[in-house]
């Protein structure tokens, strides 16, 4: 376990050193990669303010019976290593004070609808005047042009719209997605990172900087492109199948014995995901389960003979599994080089022998939620780990610094701001 | 117009897993080289296939995620394959690979055997559970990311199974956040002149989709169970509802947008407001009818029982409503009065979406090997000084093996040679 920065991070160089990145970005897919760019080392001055805060800072869940700005785990794990000024960019002023700041940033983004960027007065045309070499992107929902450009929402909106709902699940239930938001936290924010950093390594080639227009939507699109790519190209219209693909049987998620936590408390709705892609898995499947003759069985016997015979297929492994501990048949499958794993919950993932062997969550000390779990870095670098190292900013927690240090200002001037509301 | 990644060197030896990582460095403008065994690829005979197109040229998604990329076959469990494999290693700025720690250790073809050769590379290796640990040998699919990660257990009905992510979500999830490490790699080789190894486990790659599960667990202990809105809130202009041709999501009762007011606005605007325009319905709308009383009110037996009848009434008359509209029309037009609606999309609906449409985003690209011009999703971004590209369709199996190898210094006979020995082909 690593608690409080003295993890991979510790002496190693950091790849954004001295990079200075203004944040205004809000809820997940925005506040995501500004992380992941705060992970990599870079200065990330995150404005806020208290008039209209990031709905994931009052949102759940929280320990008990803490409140306010500064305790959600769904903010503290999506905004490590930030600072955060509380501006209120609507003001006059407070504009002002966001424009030094545009001056002084090497790159910046935000995930506003284009109507409320106009309203804090962030749009290009302002932003690269003030900074011509600036790289800034621009992340609305639909993108910064096309008739759906101002439309507005959340995850739950976009999931719909981009698909997800249509493609996840059985044909016969309803369309209810996949139980999160789920393109806000890798899909687009991550994506976020590499058209930002594929733009900073343009910047230091040519010294030019750029707009990005990325489009939640587009982004989603593109991550989920299969099933359209193959319906406009002649391939028959996309049905939903549950936990069946098309290139691989058995494909599921079959039911197990229940299990116990490591509490000994019972741990009901056990499943194991099985998925077979080559005819070898299969058979050592078969051998594995004890069911040698189930290799033989000519409806079995290739991909296109599962596939046709799928829901006897289903029936031979469900029934196989179904009152087996779950635990012991992954251990067989796997020593026979079958793709196989539990269905793991949040807690068994937490826990989970890989994931704790790999350090892959990261315990930071939070001065108001606690010693608490954090994702790690999605990706392991070897010089230059990205791992976060610091528990996210109380809402204005910087707002002296920054108004000192970058912004210039004086104590005086700093208690007049406060006062007209600007700074808070 | 200028490329982000012009001149910068891919050797994308990866499976499946890692072939989307491959395709957006191709796309930002990098010379990318698919290496595959000499009998293909296996995505290359996955279904979806391309009517009237032999294998193994036809597996759309092979096709799909291996555009703008040349393509050569090499068996580099032979010495001279993996001899010029290293070769190959030794042109190139970055290599994705796909090797689980036993097999690249019998192979000999681990980082350190790469950086042998290539002292200054970014070997990025993307796994299903990553180099180290006790699973770094673990046979996995797809669904098996899916359900490791955390991410299957929240998706599904209660009665029913989890649920995998479609569309590969685990190997695109890994995917995405390898492009992002070798981005950051790339940028630090560019100051240092350094290289280093980026090392993906799809089960790491997708953890933080568990969105708030995680995090519930670690602060209250519990866990989030499939079939469950996140706030558990069961009200009016809140989630699923069926329209004319399908479905749609609201989100018309929280403090985003016009609300449950804007909603009524649009029901009113075709006659279909009933009588939620007259008291006490009027009232009840502009005082109650958000989240934040909404929860507090539900949470409490007694108020809960006074809000009930007319949330009942409420709900029944924004779902008549809706089974009377087609989705667009709910969507388009909600939105406009900036109440917050989502249609549910099918894949017909966002090939026709009038959105993308005016953002050009689809490309046609002619495929002269394979006969066909094939349709193309757009790019993840647009950045305006170097927009992505689409510039080639995925190559033929073996399609560039004479080409490629010559710019390494091979010439004709030993091509030749190599391919009757069995190295390439």
């Amino acid at each position: 376990m690593t608690t409080n920065g003295s993890g991979a991070n510790g002496s190693n160089p950091r790849l954004l050193e001295g990079l200075k990145f203004l944040d205004l970005t809000w809820y997940g897919a925005g506040p995501i990669a500004t992380r992941t760019i705060a992970g990599m080392g870079a200065e990330v001055v995150r404005v806020e303010t208290e008039k209209r805060p990031d709905g994931l800072r009052v949102a759940p869940p929280r320990p008990v019976d803490s409140a306010g700005y500064n305790v959600s785990g769904y903010y503290n794990n999506f905004n490590t290593d930030k600072k955060s000024v509380t501006i209120d960019l609507t003001t006059e002023r407070g504009h002002e004070l966001g424009i030094e700041l545009v001056q002084w940033a090497d790159m910046m983004m935000t995930n506003f609808t284009p109507r409320a960027i106009r309203q804090i007065g962030m749009d290009w045309e302002t932003v690269s005047k003030a900074n011509p070499g600036i790289i800034a992107m621009y992340q609305p929902m639909q993108g910064m042009s096309g008739p759906h450009t101002e439309y507005g929402g959340f995850g739950a909106i976009l999931g719909t719209v981009c698909g997800i709902n249509g493609l996840a699940g059985s044909e016969g239930n309803p369309p209810v997605g996949v139980g999160t938001n789920y393109t806000d936290y890798v899909v687009n924010p991550i994506h976020a990172v590499t058209g930002l950093l594929a733009a900073l390594y343009h910047k230091r080639r040519t010294g030019e900087g750029q707009m990005i227009d990325m489009s939640q939507l587009e982004s989603s699109v593109a991550a989920l492109a299969g099933p359209l790519f193959a319906q406009v190209n002649g391939a028959g219209t996309y049905v939903r199948e549950g936990n069946h693909v098309k290139y691989a049987a058995p494909h599921g998620a079959y039911q197990v014995a229940d299990g116990e936590t490591s509490e000994g408390e019972s741990r009901p709705d056990r499943w194991l995901a099985i998925g077979c892609t080559t005819d070898e898995h299969w058979r050592s499947l078969a051998a594995a389960a004890g069911h040698p003759e189930w290799a033989d069985d000519p409806r079995f016997a290739t991909l296109a003979d599962r596939k046709a015979n799928e829901d006897a297929l289903d029936a031979l492994v469900a029934g196989w599994a179904r009152d087996r501990d779950g635990d012991s048949l992954q251990a067989s499958l796997q020593a026979a080089g079958v793709p196989a794993g539990l269905v793991l919950n949040a807690t068994e993932v937490l826990a989970d022998e890989q994931m704790v062997d790999r350090e892959y969550f990261r315990y930071l000390e939070h001065p108001e939620a606690g010693l608490r779990a954090q994702d790690g870095s999605g990706f392991k670098l070897s010089k230059t780990p990205a791992e976060p190292m610091r528990h996210s900013p109380l809402l204005g927690e910087h707002t002296y610094e920054i108004a000192t240090e970058i912004l210039g200002l004086t104590p005086e001037e700093i208690g007049d701001l406060v006062a007209e509301q600007v700074l808070f | 117009m200028a490329m982000a990644l012009e001149g910068v060197r891919v050797l994308d030896a990866s499976g499946p897993i890692g072939h989307y990582a491959g395709r957006m460095l191709a796309d930002l403008g990098a010379d990318v080289i698919k290496v595959e065994p000499p009998d293909g690829d296996p995505a290359r005979r996955w279904a979806p296939l391309l009517p009237d197109v032999a294998e193994p040229e036809s597996g759309l998604q092979f096709l799909l995620l291996n555009a703008n990329k040349r393509g050569v076959t090499l068996d580099v469990t032979q010495p001279r394959g993996r001899e010029l494999y290293l070769e190959l290693v030794k042109s190139a700025d970055i290599v994705i690979d796909s090797l689980q720690l036993a097999e690249a250790t019998e192979l000999r073809l681990t980082s350190d055997d790469l950086t042998a050769v290539k002292p200054d590379l970014i070997h990025c290796s993307i796994t299903g559970f990553g180099l180290t640990g006790p699973y770094a040998n673990w046979a996995y699919s797809d669904i098996v990311g899916c359900a490791m990660s955390g991410t299957m257990q929240l998706a599904g009905v209660q009665e029913g199974p989890p649920e995998q992510l479609p569309d590969m979500q685990g190997f695109h999830s890994a995917s995405i956040q390898a492009t992002a490490g070798i981005m950051g790699a790339l940028i630090y080789h560019q100051a240092t002149g350094e290289g280093q190894v980026v090392e993906v486990s799809m089960q790491e790659a997708m953890s933080i989709s568990q969105e708030t599960a995680m995090m519930q667990a670690d602060i209250l202990g519990t866990n989030r169970e499939r079939g469950v809105p996140m706030r558990g809130l069961d009200i009016p202009g809140l989630g699923l509802h069926e329209a004319a041709d399908g479905h749609v999501v609201l989100v018309a009762s929280g403090l985003a947008g016009s609300g449950f007011p804007g909603l009524v606005g649009l029901m009113a605007e075709t006659g279909d407001a009933q009588d939620l325009t007259e008291e006490p319905y009027t009232t009840f709308i502009a005082e109650k009818m958000n989240t934040n009383f909404l929860m507090v009110a539900l949470a409490d037996p007694e108020q809960a029982a006074e809000v009930q009848d007319v949330m009942s009434h409420l709900d029944q008359v924004v779902r008549d409503f809706c089974r009377k509209q087609p989705k667009l029309y709910l969507y388009e037009e909600g939105q406009k009065r900036r109440v917050l609606v989502g249609m549910v999309s099918t894949p017909q609906d966002i090939l026709n979406s009038p959105q993308l449409e005016g953002r050009n985003w689809f490309t046609d690209l002619e495929d002269s090997g394979r006969g066909v011009t094939l349709r193309y999703p757009g790019p993840q971004w647009q950045l305006a000084a170097t927009p992505s590209t689409l510039r080639r369709p995925a190559p033929l199996l073996g399609e560039h093996n004479n080409e490629v190898l010559a710019e390494i210094g091979i010439d004709q006979t030993t091509l030749s040679a190599l391919a009757s020995e069995g190295v390439t082909a």
